[in-house]
């Protein structure tokens, strides 16, 4: 069965995120009371992402590979995201990404103060990804980029649980992109099944989300039909944990997510990046 | 009567054995096993802790309804918290050991049967002799009598084994749903009886073939050394039919 191999050292599995830096990227995103740019929401949730696998992977004083990680940004260039010291490579052990945050802010956030109230309490917030804006829409590019990344990488991994690509942007592709290099994307695999690509359709109109849906019925444009159908299926592993959270996605559920605000941007990845046996 | 016990252990493939987060203890009449949540960090020295002080001393009143754990954990969780090295963890390691070791328990105490009846439980051979248990998590407990599973603890039927299982955590404000899920039973002893004690891929193991009518036991009594426990183990993972997790059986044999 498909999607079922353990994650561990010995067989890692890998995310690639390709994330739309065009100029458009500059506007509010839809759901931020504060008129945040989707660039700065964009960056915060990848940030924030990293940040949960390096917790969910650290055990006692180190952190185990269980995954490499690459972000690539796309607009005006098309190239590896990461700041600092990991500027310019592609795929990172997430145990060199732990070890080598861009910089550290200080944010704060509210949590219980265990007598029904709430304090406020200063956090770290690891740095790794920058906002960018600027150019068009290379996504076409972007995917292959990521299926020149990957077709190595499933070489040297057969046995591994297959790579989740997820794609975040904000409009149409300004080359031949997504549908042809979406389609090669997916055409690789390990022994354990295809690559994965989760598509993410953010907004900047405060009109209701569609997330995973299981048709395009609901979807307004060509555009959203397309990623719709270039987005995979979400494996049954990833249908039964999303269904221990009240969250019934049928079998044709697609990893794909138009207009999207904040929230939904949060938990749509939080979903995407889930496997069920980390070890 | 004396039982004889005996614990087997290995880590899970591909991990060394300092990895390992499983942990058991045994005295005479008191029996623990422990396995430490791999997502969480210092889970077996919390699994450790936990099962070398139920075999010193045992949460008090632990056969009252309502097992006073809070207070037994307190001094627990303050030993594993000081055993941190906190002043030289990098930024992650100490925001994952802030959230708290996890790891599911189960102890097993025998008592002799109250004083009432200790004159006439000699007559009897001390027939009157009682086992209590209690657990929080996926690690269980059998009792095997005349050649059938006479109890089967937490769980009675394999399909019960789910991938959350509820856990005791060295972080006391993490803890607050467990009290309420707390399970004990308690049953009688019997010479020729044998307990067992498992963590949960093990256990699963044990009452999937136990439903298939093959009396599992059999096979577990012929392990007598720690690499024959250590070959089965590899034999049964390689076959799929052990799911590949740390692994630690405690086996107690009540002997005449």
């Amino acid at each position: 069965m498909a999607y079922t191999a353990e994650i561990s050292r010995a067989n890692p599995s890998a995310f690639i995120f390709l994330i739309d830096q065009s100029g458009s990227m500059l506007e509010p995103i839809a759901g931020s009371a504060e008129g945040k740019r989707k660039c700065d929401s964009v960056s915060d949730a990848i940030n924030r992402l990293l940040h949960n696998l390096i917790i969910k992977c650290a055990r006692g004083e180190g952190v185990r590979n269980f995954y490499d990680v690459c972000v690539i940004g796309y607009g005006a260039q098309v190239v590896p995201g990461f700041s600092g010291k990991l500027a310019g490579r592609d795929l990172v052990p997430i145990s060199d990404i732990a070890n080598a945050p861009a910089r550290v802010e200080e944010r704060t956030r509210q949590v219980e103060d265990g007598q029904g109230g709430t304090v406020t309490q200063k956090v770290k917030f690891p740095i790794w990804f920058e906002p960018v804006a600027k150019g068009t829409t290379p996504m076409g590019q972007a995917l292959s980029m990521a299926h020149h990344i990957l077709e190595g990488w499933v070489g040297r991994h057969p046995n591994s649980y297959p790579p989740i690509v997820i794609n975040i942007t904000d409009g149409e592709a300004t080359d031949s992109g997504p549908a042809p290099q979406a389609e090669a994307l997916c055409s690789l695999c390990t022994n354990d099944g295809p690559v994965l690509l989760f598509n993410c359709h953010i907004s900047t109109k405060p009109l209701e989300p569609i997330v995973f849906p299981d048709s395009d019925d609901d979807l307004p444009d060509s555009f959203a039909r397309t990623l719709y159908h270039s987005s995979s299926l979400l494996p049954d592993g990833l249908r039964d944990l999303a269904r221990a959270e009240n969250l019934d996605f049928g079998t044709e559920t697609r990893g794909f997510a138009f207009n999207a605000d904040l929230v939904e941007l949060i938990r749509f990845l939080d979903i995407g990046t889930r496997a069920s046996n980390l070890r | 009567m004396q039982p004889s016990a005996k614990a087997f252990w290995v880590p899970k493939a591909g991990n060394s054995v300092e990895e390992y987060e499983d942990a058991s203890a045994h005295s005479d009449h008191r029996f623990a096993i422990a396995d430490g949540a791999t997502e969480s960090s210092f889970s077996e020295r919390w699994a450790q802790e936990l099962v070398k002080q139920f075999v010193v001393q045992p949460p008090e009143h632990i056969r009252n309804s309502k097992i006073p754990l809070k207070e037994w954990l307190d001094p627990l969780q303050k030993q594993w918290h000081a055993s941190i090295p906190w002043q030289r963890l990098p930024w992650y390691a100490e925001e994952k050991a802030r959230n708290g070791a996890f790891t599911s328990f189960l102890g097993v105490e025998i008592t002799p049967a109250p004083s009432r009846f200790r004159l006439f439980d000699l007559f009897r051979r001390r027939k009157g002799t009682q086992w209590h248990a209690f657990t929080v998590g996926d690690s269980c407990f059998f009792q095997v009598r005349n050649d059938a599973v006479l109890k089967s603890f937490p769980f009675d039927k394999s399909e019960q084994f789910n991938n959350r299982p509820l856990l005791i955590s060295s972080n006391p404000s993490r803890n607050k749903s467990v009290w309420k899920h707390i399970k004990q039973t308690e049953g009688a002893c019997d010479v020729g009886d044998l307990f067992l004690l498992m963590t949960d891929a093990l256990a699963l193991w044990f009452m999937k073939e136990n439903e298939a009518g093959r009396k599992p036991w059999k096979t577990l009594l012929e392990i007598n050394t720690d690499k024959a426990f250590a070959n089965f183990v590899e034999t049964m993972r390689k076959s799929s039919a052990l799911r590949n997790d740390d692994t630690t059986l405690l086996i107690c044999h009540w002997k005449d």
